[in-house]
């Protein structure tokens, strides 16, 4: 899908990136929504079903020098040709505040978090050749299952049963209902954290090890919404976004 | 093309049995050449429901281990055409059944049969994964309780993982439920799960909704599938859940509490009050 002239290139406002997960990676190079739309629309006219319903990741890797935009825009114009957005990677602080305020997680790379830290001016060059940065699942996961997303984040775009397990060493996101359990962070990560949509019915959730148990969270107030699940020191906090 | 359908649980005395042996009548009474197998080694319960224990000589065991061929140990059934019952082996011997013989045995029915329906016995082990292996078609029996829905959930997670589709990556088995023992008025009550909470865990579509049924246990004992029992409720859910499985569009009944006159007049008084 990418285009490969240089003309095409300074024209076009998007890539199409293949990637090592099982979803799309939509690279945005400039923040030009109408153009966005009618263009996605051409490229998805020529394989309307390799796309439809295909879960992207928003690249902002090469917008980052550039301002917030309109998430919420966004989504919806991906929606309008059939492409699921769950989440974003690369980009600034500004744009990844504004993301999540609209409902787009980051799904950063253990790895690559770590480097950053270190030296955070020089970054983005390996980042293509990263093998895996998030474990997709788009079945439910039924009750006695355990799902473990080794090495990496954890998208579930399904219902998670009572008696289920999800165990990530990166974070977790789940789109369907969370009756089971999910423990982001299991080696210890503790800047882990958990994203879900409602947490009702969710029997335990862990951030590094700590926990709260289906009693803890049911005296909690958010349970509906957009939910983020995050350590605190020692302690869990879950706050409605 | 033969379709292989398991009728299973997890949790026992849901309703498998039973629903094994009104599937296969009224699949048969509808023109299809139907095999019936008794998968629960040990217990032999389906001949029983089938009223045909009497004419019992050889059975699954008996074929697997050659002492008898498929021919001699299937059962033509007393009324209904194209019908035949194999039934399970009371030897104690749970390892009898092996997957190379099982496997078999379907494939020698999938010659002249159109439908064959598996009895699965109860539990998450190999007796039940067995009954399930080679299905193209699974129908999950659940009780509307929380023990009971939890363990349908634990055998939807074993169908999707395995089975000979999901181990060869072919179209996964397709999945069906049934809601078996439902009574409206414990629902109300508040003492059983409601359709839509149990429907809402386990997200997969619904193929009908047996009521309980005094007609069951009058069924069992005279030996003829409650499906035979076309004035009972529990019969016309049944023939209701078949045509749904062959593709008809049928409304679901027996799923709302009937409407005593005495309380829709109470009904009617109070929202006067108001
Ligand atoms: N709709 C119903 N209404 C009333 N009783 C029922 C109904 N369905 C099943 N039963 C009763 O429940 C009991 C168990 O039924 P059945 O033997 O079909 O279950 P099963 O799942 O095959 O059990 P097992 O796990 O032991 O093989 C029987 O006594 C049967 O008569
Ligand atoms: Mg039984």
């Amino acid at each position: 899908m990418t285009v490969s002239t240089l003309n095409a290139e300074q024209l076009s406002c998007f890539h199409f990136k293949a990637s090592f997960s099982p979803c799309m990676i939509l690279q945005l190079t400039r923040i030009d929504f109408d153009a966005l739309e009618q263009q996605l629309k051409q490229t998805i006219a020529k394989a309307p079903n390799l796309f439809m319903g295909s879960p992207v990741v928003v690249d902002l890797e090469k917008i980052k020098t550039q301002g917030v935009l309109n998430f919420i825009k966004l989504k919806h114009i991906l929606m309008s040709v059939g492409l699921v957005p769950i989440g974003v990677r690369g980009g600034n602080k500004e744009q990844h505040e504004a993301a999540i305020i609209d409902g787009l997680p980051i799904l950063t790379n253990q790895k690559l978090t770590v480097n950053e830290k270190e030296q955070p001016a020089v970054h983005n060059t390996h980042k293509e050749s990263t093998p895996t940065f998030a474990k997709f699942v788009t079945t439910p996961i039924r009750s006695g299952m355990q799902i473990y997303a080794k090495g990496c984040d954890l998208i579930v775009a399904a219902a998670v049963s009572p008696g289920a397990e999800l165990l990530a060493d990166g974070s977790i996101h789940i789109y369907g209902p969370l009756r089971g359990r999910a423990l982001a962070g299991v080696q210890g990560n503790t800047d882990a954290r958990i994203f879900c949509r409602t947490l009702e019915n969710a029997e335990l959730v862990s951030i590094a090890g700590y926990y709260l148990t289906k009693e803890d969270i049911q005296t909690n107030e958010a349970k509906d919404g957009t939910i983020q699940i995050y350590l605190d020191n020692t302690r869990v906090r879950i706050l409605s976004l | 093309m033969t379709k292989i359908i398991v009728i299973t649980s997890g949790k026992g005395g849901v309703g498998k049995t039973t629903t094994s042996a009104s599937f296969a009548v009224g699949l048969a009474k509808k023109g299809y050449k139907t095999a019936v197998i008794d998968f629960d080694i040990g217990l032999r319960n389906l001949d029983l429901i089938m009223g045909c224990e009497r004419r019992v000589v050889y059975d699954f065991v008996n074929v697997i281990r050659k002492e008898a061929n498929l021919n001699q140990a299937l059962i033509r059934d007393k009324h209904i055409k194209d019908l035949f019952i194999l039934p399970a082996s009371q030897t104690r011997d749970k390892e009898a059944l092996t997957i190379e013989g099982v496997g078999l045995i379907l494939a020698e029915l999938n010659k002249t049969f159109d439908y064959i329906v598996c009895d699965s016995p109860a539990g998450i082990e190999r007796g039940a994964q067995l009954a399930m292996y080679f299905a193209d078609s699974a129908i999950v029996v659940t009780n509307p309780e929380v023990s009971s829905v939890r363990d349908s959930d634990r055998m939807l997670g074993l169908l999707t993982s395995k089975t000979k589709r999901a181990e060869e990556g072919r179209d996964p088995i397709e999945e069906h439920l049934l809601l078996t023992r439902y009574s409206p008025k414990r629902v109300t009550r508040g003492e059983m799960l409601s359709l839509s909470d149990v429907n809402e865990i386990l997200a997969i579509p619904l193929l009908g909704v047996i009521p309980e049924s005094p007609a069951v246990l009058r069924a069992s004992n005279s030996g003829e599938p409650v499906i035979l029992a076309e004035e009972s409720d529990a019969g016309q859910a049944y023939a209701d859940a078949i045509g749904r499985f062959l593709g008809e569009e049928i409304p679901h009944r027996f799923i709302a509490e009937k409407n005593h006159w005495l309380k829709r007049l109470l009904r009617f008084k109070e929202k006067e009050a108001i």
